[in-house]
């Protein structure tokens, strides 16, 4: 049975934003197809409502975790229905509400088939969203983790763009599957090992208990190896650029915007084991300068641009590694600060490169050209992105790739130097793309009569501006809502 | 000194321009100034701003000229403090700063003033006068910065600035290119940068100017040597000069008013500032002042033979803009720290006149462009090279840009071919991609036939090594010694010999060599 919620304030807000959506799903099924996209734009615009409460709310001050809820969940085995934000999870739930309201709008007008069970897929790929940044309950945690595979197979395999969707469906869900084992085996050893006699899955507890040193570096490999695959990093990582160039491009925006393996390491697999994790230091610092480079040159030899922004995120991510592998202040406030940039910048970009395809039926580089004559807004923001994206002063790239880089540079010099030429690399493979896709002369019919932004698109991209700009101008605002946390962050690892 | 009011003011300065320049942006969003009838807004509030910058800057001077003192070292507040980083906003308005910033605001005043009239009807009109106002605080944010890290910001968004003009006209694909080209050439520049930029944190916990060269002092040389070189290579790549000299040649694609405050006047200069800037740092490394001079007397050469072959007076005045840097830098380098910058405000000023002159210049002269000095036409050789831009290009594409690019396509390869088949992709797994191969299976038999069929990453493992095993039982097993063998040795060799040839290439030296050292740093 269920125990009544003890929720901090007044209304379980948490729970709330959770349950909302799975409910909007419902009533989605109750109204006409033709307003199934109605429905799912207001759930997720209530939900950003619900969000800003949270966020005003939100004591930066303070420690540890707020709004949290708790109830008995499986009481045998001691797993709870745990709910609660921090510093470092609280500010990814506006932003992912934000990047599913892109999603909406860019299906807008293209999802025809089957509306209603595709919108559908996407409220219920939400939750589980949300629900990996709030669940504080290592079981709670893995079920939303895996539950996501369900919408995103049937998005991908009904509503992929590229003639392999099928495939593409099921090499993803086996992919998160490989990581999923290790995952489940690694919470539960800790669980197991924590050293009371009962099984502990309880997040803020596992914090604060001491686990073996032995123990501590199974459970570090096996975490790291199930976040890795989620991650993509090599030599898993070829079921991203495969989703991304034959799933539905809401969804590889989605995918490409929030980096949940890259959190996940951040947010369970460094705090439960510090030690073994600063003993394999060398390990994530390595496949993050790797990453980098690999990423890097595999991006300059795309011709497509979903591909490229498959693999320019790889190499981002490699940087993200890097600086959690400094365990330095400067280094988790900035992979923080660029986890949390990903899901405008990426998935902004990966949003335009949607629209692209919806007027051109392509991202090929050979099938466009001169872009910008014909479509100057969509081109002149996909720059200002790409800005971003190159960690350009003045977009919210470049505090949080100068920190990431600083951290490197301190930690793991020689992999820093690696990431500095992985900058130039990084303007080398977007400016080449930029320079073949939107400059140059008109050679396509279908570029020269495609329209520019429409209305909503254009609102949606600006307000991905204005958050890149005051990201970029004044980075405060996202620093100190994670300081508390990044700090006690680190003084638990030093611990 | 000590008025209040400085800091406001200098603030409103650097930053005028660029509300400006959002405003133009964001009125081209909602619609509000396209075409012609947008121009004299767009003019109107870019000429206000610029002017307005320029005047909070005069008035600067006049307070220091009254007060006799220059206001020095304005700390506004923080920027962005993790842990030992401390980010403050602050402004270093010495005489230097104050005068370059006085020059930079009246040169980008008197461009603007001039575009009004030079881009009249052009398409992208709104676009120019955007980037332009970008520019004007980027280079303001330069000379007037009070810290390695707020001149690192104006540094970038002049070369963003910079890449957007010269790809102004970006239908034609030379532009495009070009501008391309020019901006990855300063993001090795800025690389540099980053790197002394860290340096200075690292050593003084500070970037700003008072500290960095306060520090400096102390540092041992071969540390002293290290963040100058940081620096050096952003002065090098953003005043182009040599080995990074090139890309300035490409530069001129741009409209004539941008060619002449980018590549004539203000941004070319930005190298030598810097290094004016860090003249304790750099006084204190005999050594990087002696490859300042050669640097700058093997570019001044450069500029010099290269002017000589220019049939266009733009890219004749871009070659003598890069000698004249060139000898900024020989100053530079021999200590003349003072020289050089005298050097440099008089330099700024007559070749911004000079870039703004030439259309006018070219459609009131009428004689044939002049003939080549008698002793280059007898020496065949030089003529040559300096048309070919001493093969700089080439030698920086053969050296880096294509093995990059060569390395990116196997990257690329071995990415689809072995890791995607050992992970499980449908595609290319079944398909033989050339007859070579088909001929090869023919010959070595393998293949997952008859074995049985697994899925997954696992499955796979076990049917390759199923038939892997039955592979071997049936031809070193049953047919030992016979042509089996011989076969496989054949190929292990053929093996063994691509991985030689590909070793044997320099770029993989190269990637071997800097293995080596991350692994070793």
């Amino acid at each position: 049975m269920l125990e009544p919620l003890t929720s901090a304030g007044e209304l379980p807000l948490l729970s709330l934003m959770l349950l909302g959506l799975p409910l909007a799903a419902l009533l989605i099924w109750a109204a006409d197809a033709a307003w199934a996209r109605w429905v799912a734009l207001w759930a997720v615009l209530l939900e950003l409502l619900l969000a800003g409460t949270l966020l005003l709310g939100f004591d930066n001050t303070l420690g540890g975790f707020q709004f949290v809820e708790r109830a008995q969940w499986i009481p045998t085995l001691h797993i709870h229905y745990l709910l609660g934000v921090d510093g470092i999870s609280l500010l990814f739930l506006p932003l992912t509400l934000l990047l599913f309201l892109g999603a909406i709008l860019l299906s807008w007008n293209s999802v025809r088939t089957m509306p209603q069970l595709y919108y559908t897929l996407l409220l219920l790929l939400l939750t589980t969203t949300l629900g990996i940044f709030t669940a504080l309950d290592t079981m709670l945690f893995f079920l939303f983790w895996e539950l996501s595979l369900i919408p995103a197979y049937f998005l991908i395999s009904l509503w992929g763009i590229g003639p392999q969707r099928r495939f593409a469906a099921t090499s993803y869900t086996l992919h998160m599957f490989v990581g999923g084992v290790p995952l489940l085996f690694g919470f539960v050893l800790l669980a197991l090992g924590h050293g009371e006699a009962t099984s502990q899955f309880d997040y803020p507890a596992l914090l604060s208990g001491t686990l073996s040193v032995e123990l501590q570096g199974t459970v570090f490999l096996l975490l790291l190896l199930g976040f890795a695959v989620k991650t993509a990093i090599f030599p898993l990582h070829t079921w991203l650029p495969t989703v991304v160039s034959e799933g539905p491009i809401a969804l590889s925006a989605i995918l490409l915007g929030l980096k949940l393996g890259a959190y996940g390491l951040l947010r369970f697999a460094v705090p439960l084991a510090p030690q073994a994790a600063q003993e394999y230091h060398w390990l994530l610092a390595g496949m993050g300068v790797f990453g980098i480079l690999y990423g890097a040159l595999l991006a300059l030899a795309q011709s497509n641009l979903r591909g490229m922004l498959a693999f320019s995120s790889i190499s981002h991510v490699g940087l993200v590694l890097l600086g959690l592998a400094a365990f330095s202040i400067e280094g988790v406030q900035g992979a923080l600060f660029q986890l949390l940039n990903f899901t405008v910048i990426s998935g902004g970009m990966m949003l335009i490169a949607g629209m692209l395809h919806q007027r051109l039926g392509s991202t090929e580089m050979l099938q466009l050209g001169g872009v910008a004559n014909t479509m100057p807004l969509l081109a002149a923001l996909f720059f200002l992105f790409g800005l971003a994206s190159m960690g350009i002063p003045g977009t919210n790239g470049f505090p949080a790739e100068l920190l990431l880089i600083f951290s490197a540079l301190k930690s793991h010099t020689g992999a820093g130097l690696a990431a500095l030429f992985g900058v130039v690399l990084g303007a080398g493979y977007l400016l080449a793309y930029y320079r073949r896709a939107f400059y140059g002369p008109l050679s396509h019919r279908v570029v020269a009569t495609a329209p520019d932004l429409l209305r909503r698109e254009l609102w949606l991209l600006t307000l991905f501006a204005v958050i890149i700009l005051a990201g970029g101008l004044y980075p405060v605002l996202v620093l100190d809502t994670s300081r508390v946390a990044a700090e006690a962050w680190l003084n638990a690892l030093v611990r | 000194m000590g008025a209040e009011w400085i800091a406001p003011v200098v603030v409103l300065a650097v930053v005028l321009p660029l509300l400006a320049a959002l405003a133009i942006g964001v009125g081209y969003l909602l619609g509000g100034n396209h075409g012609e009838a947008g121009e004299r807004g767009t003019s109107r509030l870019a000429l206000s701003a610029s002017g307005l910058s320029l005047l909070g800057l005069l008035g600067l001077d006049l307070q220091a000229l009254l007060a006799g003192a220059t206001p020095g070292q304005v700390v506004l507040g923080e920027w962005l403090v993790v842990g030992d980083y401390r980010l403050l906003l602050s402004f270093t308005l010495d005489p230097l700063g104050l005068a370059m910033g006085t020059l930079v605001a009246l040169i980008a005043f008197l461009t603007l003033r001039f575009s009004v009239n030079y881009l009249h009807r052009e398409a992208g009109f709104q676009r120019f006068f955007l980037v332009m106002l970008l520019f004007n605080t980027a280079m303001l944010l330069i000379v007037c910065a009070g810290s390695a890290w707020l001149m690192f910001v104006g540094w970038e968004l002049a070369g963003v600035s910079s890449y957007l003009l010269i790809a102004y006209s970006f239908e034609r694909p030379a532009a495009a290119l070009n501008a391309t080209r020019a901006f990855v050439t300063n993001r090795v520049g800025d690389a540099g940068f980053l790197l002394a930029l860290f340096l200075a944190f690292y050593w003084f916990g500070s970037a700003e100017w008072p500290a960095l060269l306060g520090g400096a002092s102390g540092l041992e040389s071969l540390a002293a040597g290290l963040l100058a070189g940081g620096f050096l290579v952003a002065a090098l790549a953003k005043s182009a000069q040599l080995p990074f000299a090139p890309w300035i040649a490409r530069a001129l694609e741009g409209p004539t008013p941008s060619s002449a405050i980018f590549y004539g006047s203000l941004m070319v200069h930005a190298g030598v500032y810097l290094l004016i800037r860090l003249e304790p740092l750099f006084m204190q490394v005999p050594a990087l002042s002696a490859l300042l001079v050669l640097l700058g007397v093997l570019s001044a050469l450069y500029g010099l033979l290269g002017a000589q072959v220019q049939s266009d007076i733009k890219s004749a005045l871009m070659f003598a803009t890069t000698a004249q840097v060139g000898l900024m830098f020989i100053a530079c380098g021999l200590g003349w720290y003072e020289l050089a910058s005298w050097h440099l405000l008089a330099h700024a000023s007559w070749r911004a006149l000079q870039f703004l002159g030439a259309p006018s210049i070219l459609q009131q002269v009428s004689q044939p462009p002049r003939p080549l000095p008698e002793w280059l036409r007898r020496r065949r050789g030089i003529y040559h090279a300096a048309r070919e831009r001493f093969w700089l290009e080439n030698l920086s594409d053969g050296l880096l840009v294509r093995p990059t690019l060569q390395l990116a396509e196997e990257v690329e390869r071995f990415d689809t071919r072995v890791v995607n088949r050992l992970i499980g992709r449908m595609e290319s797994a079944d398909t033989v991609s050339s007859l070579n191969e088909w001929e090869r299976r023919q010959h070595g038999g393998g293949g997952t036939g008859g074995i049985g069929t697994g899925h997954g990453v696992a499955g796979h493992g076990m049917e390759w090594l199923a038939s892997r095993l039955a592979w071997l039982e049936e031809n070193l097993i049953l047919r030992l010694g016979g042509e089996g063998l011989q076969g496989m040795i054949g190929r292990v060799g053929r093996q063994a010999q691509l991985l030689e040839q590909l070793l044997e290439r320099p770029r993989y030296l190269w990637l071997m060599v800097m293995a080596t050292f991350v692994v070793i740093i």
